[in-house]
């Protein structure tokens, strides 16, 4: 019964391999392969992390393991030896672990400074933000700049407005500026691993690039209130073409004034 | 021992909560205020005179068994049908049903409800389904056995049923579950959640004197009202969007209904009536059951066909506000008479909303000759105030949110039919051109440098007209 103790743990360590290998080509970890490309870069970091735990939770359990063994397996009137208090020991599992840790935070760097930092940010999305999303409880709403402007922080004559519903281009960098009317929100698209606080009083710029075509969540990740279960847009990543146009079916329909369309109505009605 | 059993008993009555917790309960309808502020006779009627309640009931059920009160212009859902053979065998029934003309019977069907003849207002299962012959095998067939001919209905009430639960899960928690603006996160929220049972929605593309359309109704779901708590429900397919107005229209006919009917009764049998009345109780009893009996009847009709007509005919074209001159171009120039006619004495927008738009107009400093709607009491507090009791701050148009949409149409429409159950009037007498001035200026009060520089500095960029670069 004793060996069997030393077994079970060892037994542990080897699921916990199998798992982390199966794991990405399963996808069981993320809710898809990265859609974006910075989410290659991010699922590269949880990657690393992931196998600095694995190896960590291999070692610890095989140790465990052998230390079980032993005490299985050796002569019941032979002396224990007691660690507790052991120096050595101590300053080797401070020390180890502060090295993983500063491993962690410098290699993080890049990528850390490729998502934050402005002047990191590729060229085309730095020409400027494509768009406003400003989170309020419990809704995206969403400002463009009028088609052939820039974006200004303050709204201008001409802007469209839009909610819930982001529409991008694929396959080009792109910028947009994230506030919060109120609480403090996040931007959270899961596919393109894109996440960001919105701070109340701040303008906090913000990049992807989507690789391909097609709809996305985005949700809020910050607990925001009652609703925040509410807060669900979607993001629409299209040609540069496609997008284009859908801006200026925008402008159109928020220019209405309710007459064009009235006199084809009646005509058809009659018919 | 007794350690255990204490352990035992906290177990048990930790159960017992969680079960008392999850356990389904009943919602109901709520009354409105002025029908409990009726006498409780006139309230809940007399054996064979059906009280406001019971009258209400009758017609539109309660959350757990809505009724579908066919005259309503509402889409209950389901495919009219008439039963054409019966045949009944030890299985069960089965029914041959024939499509109305223009009807096409669905693929699938659970339940079949009988609208006519003798099993009118029962629902039966169907367990098997043949959509080509229409026959339908039923579960049971009702006591009072339907016979041939009798009007039914595959799968009735299916929308409003959907629209129940949608609503129940997205809309309930503040409107209340029976449209009253009063559930539980309301009392969080300024402003307060539309109590819609009056039938009254502020923003409308209908003029002045017309109920709301489904298409407003729609656009209000789809695009949320900013500056409000109402939010965006965009992502929703528009089959349930298409549920949850039907659901929406069904509480606010109804609410309308309960206050049509109680309008017959509150002159001489409200509680504050009764105060002032000389007569015996017992005699008043006895009117009000005369009345109830001979009376209340056809007005219930009435009331039902108005209501009718009304709905029916706010999605008509003859509703809508068309503006019979395009968008005049939004200019210097047009936002400058815009500013003119803003500030005219016979417009006075400026007299609420203030000579530079912040909506501090001297009216919000003045006191209301009005009352309370429901206490009847007159406001102690200065400033408007709009159908719902609410103290109604002029829109302050400085801000660029405009809660009723911000297409130049949707501003028209503000100043045509004015905003319904608030203090802002309709301006239908006014000519088109010139309310597509204000509108023109409205929509550059944000970004003047000062009060009436009219958007000097946005002027050099005119409406750009649809199929711009």
């Amino acid at each position: 019964m004793k060996k069997f103790w030393a077994l079970f743990f060892w037994f542990w360590p080897i699921v916990a391999l199998w798992v982390c290998f199966a794991a990405p080509g399963r996808n069981w970890w993320f809710p898809s392969p990265p859609k974006s490309t910075l989410g290659h870069q991010i699922d590269g970091l949880f990657y690393l992390i992931l196998i600095i735990v694995a190896l960590t939770f291999v070692g610890t359990e095989a140790a465990l393991g052998y230390v079980m063994w032993r005490g299985a397996t050796k002569d019941a009137s032979s002396k224990a030896w007691f660690s507790h208090g052991s120096h050595k020991l101590e300053i080797i599992w401070t020390i180890v672990p502060a090295f993983v840790l500063v491993f962690i935070s410098l290699t993080q760097l890049d990528v850390l400074a490729d998502i934050r930092v402005l002047s990191k940010f590729p060229d085309e999305a730095k020409k400027g933000a494509l768009a406003e999303v400003t989170a309020r409880q419990f809704e995206w709403r969403i400002r463009y700049p009028k088609p052939g402007t820039m974006l200004m922080t303050d709204p201008q004559p001409g802007d469209l407005y839009f909610v819930n519903e982001l529409h991008v281009p694929a396959a080009v960098p792109t910028m947009v500026n994230l506030r919060t009317q109120d609480v403090q929100h996040a931007f959270f698209a899961p596919k393109l691993r894109v996440k960001q606080d919105a701070v109340p009083g701040l303008v906090i710029p913000l990049w992807f690039e989507i690789e391909e075509a097609g709809e996305y969540e985005l949700l809020c990740a910050e607990l925001c209130g009652w609703g925040h279960y509410k807060m669900k847009a979607r993001i629409v990543a299209d040609s540069p073409k496609g997008v284009s146009d859908y801006l200026t079916r925008l402008e159109a329909e928020q220019n209405e004034d309710g007459v064009a369309e009235a006199p084809a109505g009646e005509e058809s009605a009659e018919e | 021992m007794s350690k255990a059993l204490r352990l035992r008993s906290l177990v048990l009555t930790s159960a017992l909560a969680l079960s008392a917790g999850c356990s389904d309960f009943d919602s109901a309808f709520v009354y409105s205020e002025r029908t409990t502020n009726l006498m409780p006779e006139a309230q809940d009627g007399f054996e064979d005179a059906p009280g406001v309640k019971r009258l209400v009931d009758d017609k539109f059920g309660n959350p757990q068994q809505l009724k579908a009160w066919l005259k309503l212009p509402v889409d209950f859902g389901g495919s009219s049908a008439t039963v054409g053979e019966i045949v009944a065998d030890a299985g069960g029934a089965k029914v041959k049903l024939v499509a109305v003309e223009g009807v096409t019977l669905p693929e699938s069907a659970k339940s079949l409800q009988f609208v006519s003849g003798a099993a009118a207002g029962q629902s039966v299962g169907i367990t098997a389904w043949d959509a080509k012959t229409g026959e339908a095998t039923l579960a049971s067939l009702p006591e009072a056995a339907p016979v041939a001919g009798d009007a039914c209905s595959v799968d009735g009430g299916e929308v409003l049923k959907q629209g129940r639960v949608l609503y129940m899960r997205h809309c309930s928690h503040c409107h209340g579950s029976s449209g009253d603006g009063n559930g539980p996160t309301a009392q969080y929220l300024n402003p307060r959640p539309r109590d819609y049972r009056n039938g009254v929605f502020k923003f409308t593309s209908t003029n002045d004197l017309s109920k709301v359309s489904r298409d407003d109704i729609t656009r209000v779901l789809k695009y949320g009202i900013p500056g409000t708590y109402m939010p965006s429900f965009l992502l929703m397919e528009d089959s349930e969007i298409h549920a949850i107005v039907e659901y929406v229209r069904f509480l606010s006919i109804r609410g309308e209904y309960e206050l049509k009917l109680v309008a017959e009764l509150t002159g001489d049998y409200s509680v504050k009536a009764l105060e002032s009345r000389q007569e015996k109780r017992s005699e008043i009893v006895d009117e009000l059951k005369k009345f109830l009996k001979e009376d209340m009847p056809g007005a219930a009709t009435g009331a039902g066909d108005e209501l009718a007509e009304q709905w029916t005919a706010a999605n008509t074209e003859e509703a809508r506000i068309i503006p019979s001159v395009p968008r005049v171009p939004d200019t210097e120039e047009s936002r400058r008479k815009g500013r003119e006619l803003y500030l005219s004495k016979t417009l006075n927008c400026a007299d609420c909303h203030g000579i530079d738009g912040a909506g501090n107009g001297p009216q919000t400093m003045a006191f209301e000759d009005k009352a309370h709607p429901i206490t009847g009491v007159k406001y102690s507090e200065p400033g408007l105030h709009d159908a719902w009791g609410n103290l109604n701050q002029p829109r302050n148009l400085q801000t660029g949110i405009f809660r009723g949409g911000r297409r130049p149409i949707d501003l028209f429409c503000r100043i045509h039919a004015g905003i319904k159950g608030s203090a802002m009037p309709s301006f239908k007498n006014t000519a088109h051109e010139d309310i597509w001035h204000i509108v023109n200026y409205v929509l550059s009060i944000q970004f003047e440098s000062e009060p009436g520089s009219a958007g000097v500095a946005a002027a050099a960029t005119p409406a750009p007209a649809a199929g711009a670069e």
